[in-house]
Parts: structure tokens; C-alpha cells; sequence
């Protein structure tokens, strides 16, 4: 019988849910360094996908590790089967369609499996200018799912419209996906509220689960799109005692995936903790 | 075996990058970007540079707070967990620096293509994004001339310099990398002319000991310069890891162009080698080595 976790935080509980949706077997890829998406990626690897091959950086199929701020690149390239270029990452993985989950974020996304990455307001003279998307634009598409997380559940990030499309998932049902020459799969969105998904290109988002204490007419009003509303929406499945344990003393003992979620005039001073507990590990004080 | 020596000083870029060059700048994220040459570039006053970079971070940054740019590509930069990157924001949203934004895989394709010398490649591109719609010059639709299938033409990127930072090379330019290459290998063989900077020169004997290593051969490079710690403040894994309480420190001066303006007199407008005093020194050095060997795996 599982035992779940009673005592959790909501970035612990959508790191879980994130692990979830990698299968054993998957080809697994990290992008920029997302201290959430590595603890669930390593969690995954280390209980129910043994078999899933890890990518970050130039690093193949890399031993899972101690998740630390400073030191991911140094572990997947220490612990790694093989080193791949940029181009010979997307020449064996991406552009055949072989990626399983690369998870995403983006600071504004819409019902129709848009991301923006770009800009916020006019693309010519933005009231803010993003980082780019990097491969996202193009690996949201090619990748069996499209999974994002997001932090900050709400209408800021959830519009009606993206403001620029950095990229998208741009063949959605199974059947057009095959079609396409891809692996159908579903865009999923991870948030602090709930799990919606699509899998039509012509239906809504749907809510799959709602975290636990969370309403369904909480996740609407937070949505800048329409969702569909199931009469009967089950809860997120909760983290296990054991996932929680793992968590937080094998694969994130610096509690660097709480980072996310701090405000930003917090994320300095919470940095700093971090550093200091990873330069004391090292025996410098 | 070729014996004639590519070995320069830092301060030989000039006899290689000129005013007005379209630079390909390896390393990614916050990973082996080639900063001893970019505070080199910024020492020498080398202006209206177009760079390229595919993912970006502290390098680009500095080069536009400097003023160095009149264009960028790039598919994103940032200081990745640090923030957003201050002075590439500040150009694009007040002061109007020209750029082109481009899909990451196009970019990799792209300089692929121009390595290759063709005028382009196509792939299953990234349809339906506004980045194709807004930069025609770099992105076709084409149909395939066989099945008639839809694809995306990826222009070829052909820089006049590339400029990479890797773990070793012999004095005629073999360059070995043990860690992240980026696209630094495609971005050699697109270049018309190409700087390495290394953490090591050693001998022809070395790199023949480990042949499997040589990412870039020699006859693709012009200029070897040895430059320990020359990826600082980022990292040349698995070597050493990037400087989070300089990045910091960078952070803070960044946040305006008087501030940052004391960050470059203070750290970059003088010798290499006072460079690495004023971040710490070889104490410094020790405690990021360490931390880039001291990984636990589970």
C-alpha cells in the first residue's frame, strides 16, 4: 500500500507529478539549468525509470547525482556515457522525434500550445524582452510530450493570446502528429494549482487533477483561456513518503529547487544559504 | 604532420578580428565561453561586432554593456538562474540594438550549413512560430523536391570569426574538449578564421595519445592563445565550475551603465593575469576546481 506524504510543499509536489511523466525507457533532455525539472529527472531515474537516458549539457545518458547550484554541469559530464556537440545531440535525438520529455517553461503561454519566450508587449519595442527560447521553440514540437511547469499559476502567464509566439506545438492530435512523422502525445502543463492538458487541436485545455485544497473555479479565474471543467476532477496524485525522503536527502539536500519559488528580492539572499552549505560541504567554511 | 606554430598572445586577436566583423562566440549557457577574449575585445576597443551566439549568457552581456555590438543573433541569453541579462535588456527595450532572434536549432543548422558550405539546410522547422515570420533572411518554406513535403529552409551562417574556449590543444591548433562543446565545432568549421583559447598548450605527443578527444583539428584553426581560467567567470567542465559570487557581483554592477562602467575599469580594462588576482587568485581557482570534482552520484 502507498504511502503518501502528508507534509510537502507545493514545489515538491509538482516535481513529483513532473517525475510521473517520465516512462521507463524515455529519452530523457535539460536545457538551461532548472534546478525542478533535474530533481525530476533524477528522482525518475533513481525509482521508477531505471532505464530512462538522461541528456543535459553535452552529457549522454549521465549518472544520476546530487543535485547542487554550481555543480550540475561538472556531475553530467562526470557521470556521463557519452559527450555529444549541440549538433549531434539534435542530429540522434531531436530532429527524428526521439525525445520523450524536454520540460519547459515560458513567461506567457496560451490555449493553443504557444509559448512566448520572446517579448512581452510589441515585439519591436517590448516592455520586456525575454531570453529566447533556445531549442524549446522547436523541441516542443518534436519531442513525444510537451511538458511545462509553471510556477506562478495565473493570468499573467496563462493568456488568451501569447504576445509573441517563440515557438509551438504545432501538430497536436495523435493522428496529425503520426502523420507529421511524430509520436503523438499530450502537452501538459504542470502548475502550482493544478494539471490541465491538451490532445485535440480544436478542444481546450482540460484540468486533469487539482492539487490538493485547490477548486476548480480557483484554477478558471487564474486562466486567461478557456479550460474545459470535468464534473468529476480527481486529486493530484500527492507525493510519496519515500519520494518526499529521496528528495530531500539524496537528489536536492541544498534545496536548490525551492529557488523557483521564492520571490524574486528573496532568490539573492536564498542563493547565498545555498552556497555557503555547498562550500561547507567541501570543507571551506 | 604540421609543424608551423599558431601560438599568440591575447593580445594578437587584433591581427584576426576587425572592426565590423560578424563573430561566432562558442561556450553556452553559463559554459566555456571564451571570456579572456572577450574582455581582450573589449581591452582593444574592437567596435560594431555582430555576434552569434546560440544560447549565451555573461559573455554577450558584457560585449553589449560595452558597447562592442552594432548587431546580435542569438536563440537566448540570459544569466539563467541569476536573471534576466541586464545589459541585453537594456539595449533591446531602450536603446533599440538591432537583432536577429533565431530558433536554436536553426542557428546549429545554420552554421552546419555554412560549414558545409551550402546556402542552406532544411529540417522539420519550427512552423508556426512568429521568429520565421519576422526574419524571412533566415528562414524559408520550401516543399521537398522528392515528396513534396513541407519543410523549413535554415539560412547558412557563415561568421567571419569564431572565437571558442577548450581544455587543450597542441601549438598547430589539434584542439581537445573534455567537457560541453556547445556548438563550438560547428561554429570553427562554418568561420572564415578562427581563435582558440585553451586552458593548456602541450605537446603534438599528448593530444596523440588521446586522438579520440580532438574535436577540432588543426588545419581548422588560426590562432591557439593559452589562457587558464579563460572561461571565467563561467565554467570549462568537468575542470572547473562556473563563479556564482563573481556572477553575483557582475549582477550588481549591471544594473546600471554607471555601476557597470566601474565593473569594466575594475576588472576588464587591465592585464589578463590582474584579471585573476582581482577575482580571487589561484585561492579562487582552487575552490572552483574543487567544486568541480567533488560530484556525488546517487
Amino acid at each position: 500500500m502507498t504511502q503518501y506524504a502528508k507534509d510537502y510543499s507545493v514545489g515538491e509536489l509538482m516535481c513529483v507529478a513532473l517525475a510521473r511523466e517520465i516512462d521507463d525507457g524515455d529519452v530523457v533532455v535539460l536545457g538551461s539549468f532548472t534546478p525542478l525539472a533535474y530533481a525530476s529527472y533524477i528522482l525518475a531515474k533513481i525509482t521508477h525509470a531505471p532505464n530512462s537516458t538522461l541528456l543535459a549539457y553535452a552529457a549522454v545518458d549521465f549518472k544520476p547525482f546530487q543535485l547542487s547550484f554550481i555543480r550540475a554541469e561538472s556531475s553530467a559530464t562526470r557521470g556521463a556515457a557519452c559527450i555529444w556537440t549541440m549538433l549531434e545531440d539534435l542530429n540522434s535525438v531531436h530532429l527524428k522525434g526521439r525525445g520523450d520529455v524536454e520540460a519547459i517553461s515560458s513567461i506567457q503561454a496560451d490555449g493553443y500550445g504557444n509559448i512566448n519566450l520572446s517579448a512581452v508587449g510589441e515585439y519591436d519595442s517590448p516592455k520586456l524582452r525575454g531570453p529566447g527560447g533556445a531549442g524549446a521553440p522547436e523541441v516542443i514540437k518534436m519531442h513525444r510530450k510537451m511538458i511545462g511547469y509553471f510556477p506562478n499559476h495565473s493570468k499573467m502567464t496563462f493568456v488568451p493570446k501569447v504576445d509573441v509566439i517563440t515557438g509551438t506545438r504545432y501538430v497536436i492530435g495523435a493522428e496529425e502528429r503520426i502523420k507529421a512523422g511524430y509520436r503523438p502525445g499530450p502537452i501538459r502543463y504542470i502548475t502550482n494549482l493544478a494539471v490541465i492538458s491538451k490532445e485535440e487541436k480544436d478542444k481546450p485545455f482540460k484540468i486533469d487533477s487539482l492539487h490538493s485544497g485547490v477548486s476548480a473555479e480557483q484554477v478558471v479565474e487564474n486562466t486567461g483561456f478557456e479550460l474545459e471543467v470535468p464534473k468529476d476532477i480527481p486529486e493530484t496524485e500527492k507525493p510519496t513518503k519515500e519520494q518526499v525522503r529521496l528528495l530531500r536527502e539524496e537528489v536536492d539536500p541544498y534545496g536548490t529547487m525551492a529557488f523557483d519559488f521564492k520571490p524574486g528580492k528573496e532568490r539573492l539572499g536564498y542563493l547565498n544559504e545555498i552556497l555557503q552549505k555547498e562550500l561547507e560541504a567541501i570543507g571551506y567554511a | 604532420m604540421p609543424t608551423e606554430s599558431k601560438v599568440a598572445k591575447l593580445s594578437d586577436i587584433s591581427k584576426i578580428i576587425k572592426d565590423g566583423d560578424t563573430v561566432a562566440i562558442g561556450g553556452s549557457w553559463l559554459g566555456s565561453h571564451p571570456m579572456a577574449v572577450i574582455r581582450e575585445i573589449i581591452r582593444q576597443k574592437i567596435k560594431n561586432l555582430t555576434a552569434i551566439t546560440v544560447v549565451g549568457s555573461i559573455d554577450i552581456d558584457l560585449l553589449i554593456g560595452a558597447g562592442c555590438l552594432s548587431r546580435l543573433m542569438f536563440s537566448f541569453v540570459s544569466m539563467e538562474a541569476f536573471g534576466l541579462a541586464p545589459n541585453f535588456r537594456r539595449a533591446i527595450e531602450k536603446e533599440g540594438l538591432p537583432y536577429d532572434e533565431i530558433t536554436g536549432l536553426a542557428v546549429i543548422i545554420g552554421l552546419e550549413a555554412g560549414g558545409r558550405n551550402v546556402p542552406f539546410l532544411p529540417y522539420r522547422g519550427p512552423f508556426g512560430s512568429d521568429l520565421v515570420k519576422f526574419r524571412p533572411e533566415f528562414y524559408k518554406e520550401i516543399k521537398c523536391p522528392f515528396t513534396g513535403e513541407d519543410l523549413i529552409a535554415a539560412a547558412a551562417i557563415v561568421p567571419d570569426v569564431a572565437i571558442i574556449h577548450a581544455t587543450r590543444a597542441d601549438n598547430t591548433g589539434n584542439v581537445q574538449i573534455d567537457g560541453t562543446s556547445g556548438t563550438d565545432v560547428e561554429m570553427m568549421r562554418a568561420a572564415k578564421k578562427r581563435i582558440v583559447s585553451v586552458e593548456e598548450i602541450v605537446s603534438p605527443e599528448e593530444i596523440r595519445r588521446n586522438p579520440a578527444k580532438t574535436k577540432i583539428p588543426g588545419f581548422q584553426v588560426d590562432m591557439v592563445i593559452e589562457a587558464p581560467l579563460g572561461a571565467h567567470p563561467c565554467s570549462c567542465a568537468p575542470d572547473y565550475v562556473f563563479d556564482p559570487w563573481h556572477i553575483m557581483k557582475y549582477m550588481q554592477a549591471a544594473m546600471s551603465p554607471e555601476t557597470f562602467q566601474q565593473y569594466i575599469d575594475e576588472y576588464v580594462m587591465k592585464p589578463e593575469f590582474e584579471y585573476l588576482e582581482a577575482i580571487g587568485g589561484m585561492k579562487q581557482a582552487a575552490i572552483l576546481r574543487r567544486l568541480a570534482r567533488e560530484v556525488k552520484f546517487l
